[in-house]
């Protein structure tokens, strides 16, 4: 006779609110990421595992032009390189046409060195030094210029060339749906950014041609572009009548959401994160309705970074230990999952007898080989997380650690996931967006990532971090070289 | 001979692994295997017992068994039905 599956000897005890933990619902599976089993990924690649589906970014940019051409002349999108600077994953997106959207030097290199030329590059951010500005000048990338400082600095090189310089300026809009994001640019409200566009035609060499506003990221109300894009519209329209050139573009930055689900957010993606249809829509109707009729309408330039990839990207981890851990209040979690009525749960201690909070304050615990180091959009989502196999048993409340030897390593407080064993993997979705380029070196390597084809194979398109890569920019000082009579490895600085 | 039922003879289990606890009124969920560690205590299987059954019939080598089941017999102790 065949034996059967082990899980682990467990009494939970049952408060009025939590009813029978197994039927908290079934949480699905995913064992293939197109079409490519988790399991051999794992097998071949190691663990942890970041996994983009090249299909999954493909589909996601060709959806939102879709929804953007269909209500809108002239609509190009540019890759926000901060929100994934993977070589392999730009590379995907400029194949489908995108521009690159760059904040920096370093990231203006690397799009560069991807093959992009100079103007097809936008040029953000509050700091770009005077050599990068020439640079981006010579090659004719579009700069958006961020603060009165850059104006000056700008307006130096122009003379300096004896050339006007076009440019685009960044605005900054209270769409009253978050706190405004003044940091960047200059204020709509109040005049400033009027005043400094004809500041600059009056002054300098430098002609604005496009007005930039990216609002905020994560936009569950698609309401907030219309707002935005009525603010630069008429600011646009007002600078021509002020005597200043023309605005021939529109740039309304990023922040469309992802389907990933905010902490605190009640609805589920699915119903709260608006369509790129929805964002269209919205963006469209106001431009045209406050652009004067039968005038060419301007060009619209989207920056649009999470809403593209976050769902495209997969890690892969697997549990390395099962703990059962102690929680205030059980019947509290399990309100959570909308079975209602928990307050005072344990009020049922009343009864007298022998009931044990020990017990039935208890919730299972896994903690997984990877942490929140690698996982930094933690910080604001709950991801989801799958059992890569078939579940053994029912799901119950789950709390989900990282790897870290750090209290606030807890990549979910609370997930529904059958009962798991170390060993077990689980694929933690989405994470494409933001957690490649702020992951950080600490405590452990970070992984590798691969990309799985549309040819059905997977790619290694990074490879896992090494103990070189981590000590090969450090040296040690010479008075440090030996350390009880033994140099060690360490590159020593014979100065 | 002792006539009188234990605190573990009390208890009612069913086949979902729901337990009530006459003595206190309060009810409990085992896991499958926790289901089947209780029923072989009922029954008066010795820890040794418990721990042979689990290995002859689940896919688990011995230490992973022994620190499970101990913890599970921690627990039934606090709650006082050993
Ligand atoms: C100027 C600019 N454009 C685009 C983006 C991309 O934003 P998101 O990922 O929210 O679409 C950002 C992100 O902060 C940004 O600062």
């Amino acid at each position: 006779m065949s034996k059967q599956p082990y899980i682990v000897p467990a009494i939970r005890r049952v408060s009025q609110s939590s009813a029978n933990p197994q039927r908290l619902g079934r949480t699905p599976v995913i064992d293939v990421i197109d079409g490519v089993p988790v399991a051999g990924l794992l097998a071949r690649f190691g663990g942890p595992l970041f996994v983009f589906s090249e299909a999954g970014l493909r589909a996601k940019i060709r959806d939102a032009k879709r929804a953007f051409a269909a209500v809108y002349p002239d609509v190009t999108f540019a890759w926000s390189y901060k929100t994934n600077y993977l070589d392999a994953v730009c590379r995907v997106f400029h194949q489908e046409g995108s521009m690159a959207e760059v904040v920096s030097g370093f990231e203006y290199e690397k799009a560069r060195a991807n093959g992009v030329p100079g103007a097809r590059i936008i040029f953000n951010g509050p700091y770009k030094t005077t050599a990068e500005l020439r640079r981006a000048v010579d090659e004719g990338a579009m700069i958006q210029v961020d603060n009165r400082d850059e104006v000056v600095a700008l307006a130096r090189l122009a003379a300096e060339m004896d050339r006007d310089l076009k440019v685009g300026m960044r605005v900054h809009v209270d769409t009253g749906t978050h706190a405004v994001w003044s940091k960047f640019g200059f204020s709509v409200e109040g005049g400033e950014a009027l005043r400094m566009i004809r500041w600059m035609t009056e002054n300098t060499r430098l002609r604005v041609c496009g007005l930039h506003c990216h609002v905020g990221t994560f936009m569950l109300d698609a309401g907030a572009y219309a707002t935005a894009a009525r603010a630069v519209t008429e600011l646009a329209l007002e600078a021509e009548e002020a005597g200043c050139p023309p605005v021939s573009y529109l740039n309304l930055g990023g922040g469309f959401a992802s389907r990933a689900r905010l902490h605190g957010q009640y609805l589920p993606p699915e119903q709260a994160t608006p369509s790129f249809d929805d964002y269209a829509r919205e963006l469209s109707g106001t431009i045209k309705d406050c652009w004067p009729q039968g005038r060419t309408l301007p060009k619209l330039y989207l920056e649009t970074g999470r809403a593209l990839v976050d769902e495209a990207g997969y890690l892969l981890a697997s549990v390395v230990a099962v703990k059962q851990r102690t929680v205030k209040d059980a019947g509290a979690a399990l309100a959570a999952y909308g079975k209602g009525g928990a307050g005072g749960a344990l009020a049922a201690y009343g009864k007298g007898g022998s009931v044990v909070a020990a017990v039935g304050g208890r919730r299972n615990a896994v903690v997984l080989d990877a942490g929140i180091q690698i996982l930094y959009t933690t910080a604001w989502y709950q991801p989801s997380i799958y059992p890569a196999a078939e579940p053994r048993t029912g799901v119950q409340p789950t709390t989900v650690y990282g790897c870290l030897c750090m209290n606030i390593d807890v990549i979910r407080e609370e997930a529904a996931l059958p009962d798991l064993r170390p060993g077990d993997a689980v694929v933690i979705h989405p994470v494409g967006a933001y957690n490649i380029t702020q992951s950080m070196q600490f405590i452990s390597y970070r992984p590798a990532v691969v990309m799985v084809g549309t040819d059905g194979h997977a790619h290694l398109i990074r490879r896992r971090e090494t103990l070189e890569d981590v000590r090969g920019p450090e040296v040690v000082p010479g008075f440090l070289s030996e350390i009880n009579g033994t140099a060690g490895e360490a590159r020593v600085d014979r100065q | 001979m002792n006539t009188q039922s234990t605190r573990l003879d009390d208890l009612m289990l069913n086949d979902r692994g729901f337990v009530f606890d006459p003595n206190t009124g309060e009810s409990y969920q085992l896991s499958a295997t926790g289901l089947q560690c209780l029923r072989a205590l009922q029954r008066g299987a010795t820890t040794a017992a418990v721990l042979a059954e689990l290995l002859e019939t689940r896919e688990v080598d011995a230490l992973t068994a022994r620190a499970d089941l101990d913890a599970f017999l921690w627990e039934l102790n606090q709650l006082g039905w050993l």
